[in-house]
């Protein structure tokens, strides 16, 4: 069983805590990702896994064994390095025979494994290449089939694409977890682009200072985000300082400056200081006479910029009070919004976040 | 197409282009046509109308100078060895283990590379040789010493002074394993030593192969620590040297079939470097080296205790030396008794050598920057075939022994239209022929971490390449550039086997002092002759101590 328990990890470089009393418990063949700005302990942790980084307390088990104890080379885990970190002395083959020769399997048996993994991550006939005549996409390749060909209980990716361009990102990204799904082995993957984590991931640790802020499946991350760190990390937000007001049926009403947002029911007392965060894609512009839809709230502002992005167009606009509220709405003819035009935003009460002043 | 269409050439490629001349009709005529020289007085009949193998066949039909090939390359090869199997775990030590005093250590261990190796055979003589110090103080208590004349001696001489050659590229080729390589081979089940043996040592194997090339070649190519210590042994060097200048009869023809035998042997040894390494060079692209490697207190003790005592060891003749000149010598025999009189005998009858060595060393040292540095711009920025045939006339000095260049500026300007053997500047162009290579190789590597963007900037902005290329360029450079002629400078001023061909009566260096003693009296005046020297090369490799193991080391 490939589950990993981490309890109350802890580990400091000199003064800098990099992970503070950190707990966290990776279920069998899932794929978790690590994600964070940098700095933020995410690589300390999965290095300590790793066993590249001894932690200063708190103890690992990987499938209920305890392994922090033990020298990496006993540990076995598949890693996938940063750089790939592909032994420039060694053919294709070579790098992938690397660890099953350590493991001293038999000829024949090593032969089959490496080309099962070369098929594995498409690499067929690459065998007897060397690693500079590879591309950036086909050395990441190698470096996964030489990790997955141990049979590892658990693999561990550091910020595998980081070094790819961006189109090929996408697509590695999708093999990785197709590859990952096929062969349903626990991985940990660590990573600081948002867009990435939620794209690959069942469940999501976003890390800052060397602690786990929020952890949870992507969309409730995306959308529920436990602090502020974690709205604003995970992509573009719109944050409103507001003050609570009057509490109704349809929910809490909140003065930011001379507007008025409803959002769901709190239990804030009036006059509390708060921050709400609302996506700029759940702020929708209410064409002409058109009726709110029943659960819809409404919101008045003045556009200042637009920018076409293609799919999206993303507007800049002010509320009466200047303050900056950004809107992405789906490229249409009719969303369009000269500058300087008042236009009237929907959206729902649900999807705006409160926090209260004060709270991280 | 028109004519003028032809020879026209573009805006940017008449700089390099007028570099490109300068530099062939330099080299053209202060190396090549010295070497066909060479070639020529080896291959021709003595009236020099018709090819002939005649003086191959003389001189290879006498055991004696076939011995000094097979000396040559023996002695070359077991220096190699010895000087790899020394370097090696020092290099290991230096890069991945805690040593005590380490800056130190690197500082120490690179001085030897300076320190003219000749001095060191004769500090080697002085101590250990027949009436040496060290031999009489243990035949005064009755214990037998061997003979240090011979393979023995030239070997330890080598390798106690080649070292650094191994040692510097090693270190920095264990530096720049990423770390990640060698967690990678751990995190897939191997074992530290299993990472270092198949991984770690592979990858730093070409680093260590082109410093033991190089070693192969300073033997092959060395005059003064043979000459030392060979004693009746044939070494190609020394016989060559004394059959053209020869206290007998001399004999150019068969000088020139020893000088071809030498330049095809070091060229071999180049050939093989090129095609064996050219294909086996691994970047790992080295973001974070490898940590300090924990080892027990017994290790740490042990590899401490070897590294200063090599890197000591090495400088303990160079040391012996400065002691010794202010010691009385009555003829060769030295007396226990504290004096400046070799310092007045020196400088009494020469002012000569001491002024002669710094005049030499600082014309060759300006002269081979202001030829060298603009070669390298052009082979770091200009990309054709003639640039490819440029760089390999500026390598080639680099595989012609001293010894042989300085027989063919003989050959070349004994007669003529343009005379210039019994003069200095015979002597400053071969020392400025020996260290363009050097100079070449050390400013295009520099300028491969120059932006070419910035030059294209300033042309864009109306200024015109020359003034580009000295006034944005070279500043840019001055680091790189001092350092390269600190080397130069310091490297010439112990310059003895193109030195012992060329020299005429006024113009003897510190060096020709010294060789001169060995073959009669006068050790007092060659002890402090070998102590100045000692002086004049360490005191500016100490004070450009920074920039030289910046630009200069590191290209090892």
């Amino acid at each position: 069983m490939g589950t990993i328990a981490i309890e109350g990890v802890r580990r400091s470089f000199g003064s800098v805590e990099a992970v503070r009393h950190l707990s966290l418990d990776i279920r069998d063949s899932e794929f978790f990702t690590l994600l964070g700005p940098s700095g933020c302990g995410k690589t300390t942790l999965l290095r300590m896994i790793a066993g590249f980084t001894e932690p200063d307390a708190g103890e690992i088990r990987i499938g209920g064994k305890r392994i922090d104890t033990l020298p990496p080379h006993r540990r076995n885990i598949g890693m996938v390095f940063q750089n790939y970190a592909i032994f420039p002395n060694l053919t294709v083959a070579g790098n992938i025979a690397y660890g099953l020769k350590a493991r001293k399997f038999a000829p024949d048996e090593i032969a089959r494994r490496v080309t099962e993994a070369l098929v594995l991550v498409r690499l067929s006939g690459y065998g007897e290449r060397w690693p500079h005549q590879l591309s950036g996409g086909q050395l990441q390749r190698v470096a996964i089939a030489r990790a997955l060909v141990i049979r590892p209980e658990v693999l561990l990716l550091d910020e595998p694409l980081s070094n790819l361009d961006a189109r090929l990102r996408v697509d590695m990204r999708g093999e990785i977890r197709e590859l990952q799904q096929r062969l349903g082995i626990t991985t940990v993957y660590v990573t600081h682009d948002q867009e990435e984590a939620l794209a690959v991931s069942q469940r999501i640790a976003v890390m800052h200072s060397g602690r786990i802020e929020q952890l949870g499946a992507p969309e409730e991350i995306y959308r529920k985000p436990a602090s502020l760190f974690v709205a604003r990390f995970m992509g573009t937000t719109n944050v409103l300082r507001g003050v609570a007001g009057a509490r109704d049926d349809c929910g809490t009403r909140v003065r930011v400056g001379p507007s008025e947002l409803l959002v769901p029911v709190l239990d804030a007392r009036e006059g509390e200081a708060l921050s709400l965060c609302i996506r700029p894609e759940a702020l929708r512009v209410i064409v002409g006479g058109e009726p709110l839809a029943a659960d819809s709230a409404r919101l008045e502002a003045t556009v200042r910029k637009t920018e076409f992005v293609g799919a999206l167009v993303r507007l800049d606009a002010e509320l009466a009070d200047g303050t900056p509220l950004k809107v992405a709405v789906l490229d249409d003819p009719v969303a369009g919004a000269a500058p300087g035009s008042r236009i009237a935003l929907a959206y729902d009460p649900a999807r705006v976040t409160v926090f209260r002043e004060g709270a991280p | 197409m028109n004519v003028s269409a032809v020879l026209r050439v573009a805006p940017l490629a008449r700089l390099p282009l007028a570099i490109g001349t300068i530099a062939f009709a330099f080299l053209g005529l202060f190396l090549l046509y010295p070497l066909w020289g060479v070639l020529s007085a080896s291959i021709l009949t003595p009236d020099g109308t018709a090819f002939t193998l005649d003086n191959y066949a003389k001189v290879l039909s006498r055991s004696f100078y076939r011995a000094s090939v097979a000396n040559t390359l023996t002695i070359g090869l077991l220096a190699t060895l010895t000087t790899t199997l020394i370097a090696v775990p020092l290099a290991f030590a230096i890069a991945r283990l805690e040593i005590p005093g380490k800056v130190l250590l690197i500082a120490m261990a690179t001085l030897p590379l300076v320190l003219p190796s000749f001095v060191g055979a004769y500090a080697l003589v002085l101590l250990l040789g027949r009436s040496g110090i060290v031999t009489q103080f243990l035949n005064a208590w009755g214990i037998p010493f061997g003979s240090i004349y011979g393979t023995l001696g030239i070997v330890t001489v080598y390798t106690l002074t080649l070292f650094p050659y191994v040692l510097l590229p090693t270190v920095t080729g264990l530096k720049a394993v990423d770390v990640s390589v060698e967690e990678a081979a751990q995190n897939l089940g191997s074992s530290p030593a299993r990472t270092f043996r198949t991984i770690t040592l592979p990858i730093v194997i070409p680093s260590v192969l082109s410093g033991a090339l190089l070693v192969f070649i300073e033997t092959l190519e060395n005059f003064g620590v043979p000459a030392v210590l060979a004693e009746d042994k044939p070494i190609l060097a020394v016989e060559a040297y004394k059959l053209f200048i020869g206290e007998t009869a001399t004999n150019p023809s068969a000088a020139a079939v020893l000088g071809v035998l030498l330049i095809l042997s070091t060229v071999t040894v180049l050939i093989i470097q090129r095609r064996y390494l050219a294909g086996r060079r691994f970047a790992t692209g080295a973001r974070l080296a490898p940590p300090l490697t924990r080892v027990g207190l017994g290790w740490r003790v042990a590899a401490t205790g070897y590294c200063w005592a090599i890197v000591l060891l090495a400088l303990v003749p160079f040391f012996a030396i400065v002691v010794l000149s202010f010691m009385e010598f009555r003829g060769p025999v030295l007396q226990s008794a504290f004096s400046l009189s070799n310092y007045a005998e020196l400088f009494a009858t020469a002012g000569g050598p001491l002024a002669n060595t710094l005049l030499f060393a600082t014309l060759a040292a300006c002269i081979a920057a202001l030829i060298g540095v603009p070669i390298g711009w052009v082979l770091a920025r200009t990309r054709s075939g003639w640039t490819s045939l440029l760089e390999i006339v500026a390598t080639m000095p680099f595989a012609v022994a001293g010894t042989v260049l300085a027989i063919g500026l003989v050959i070349a300007f004994n007669a003529g239209a343009l005379v210039l053997t019994g003069g200095w500047l015979i002597m400053v162009l071969a020392y400025c022929v020996r260290k363009l290579p050097f100079t070449v190789r050390s400013s295009s590597a520099i300028l491969h971490q120059i932006d070419p963007a910035l030059e294209e900037a300033s042309i864009s902005l109306g200024v015109s390449p020359l003034r580009t290329f000295l006034g944005l360029i070279v500043p840019l450079m001055l680091g790189g550039i001092v350092s390269g002629m600190v080397l130069t400078w310091v490297t010439v001023a112990s310059e003895l086997s193109s030195t012992v061909v060329l020299y005429s009566g006024p113009w003897r260096t510190l060096t020709i002092v010294m060789f001169q003693a060995l073959e009669g009296t006068g050790a007092g005046m060659a002890v402090a002759a070998a102590s100045v020297l000692i002086a004049i090369t360490l005191i500016p490799v100490v004070t450009a101590y920074r920039l030289l193991r910046r630009y200069e080391f590191s290209m090892l």
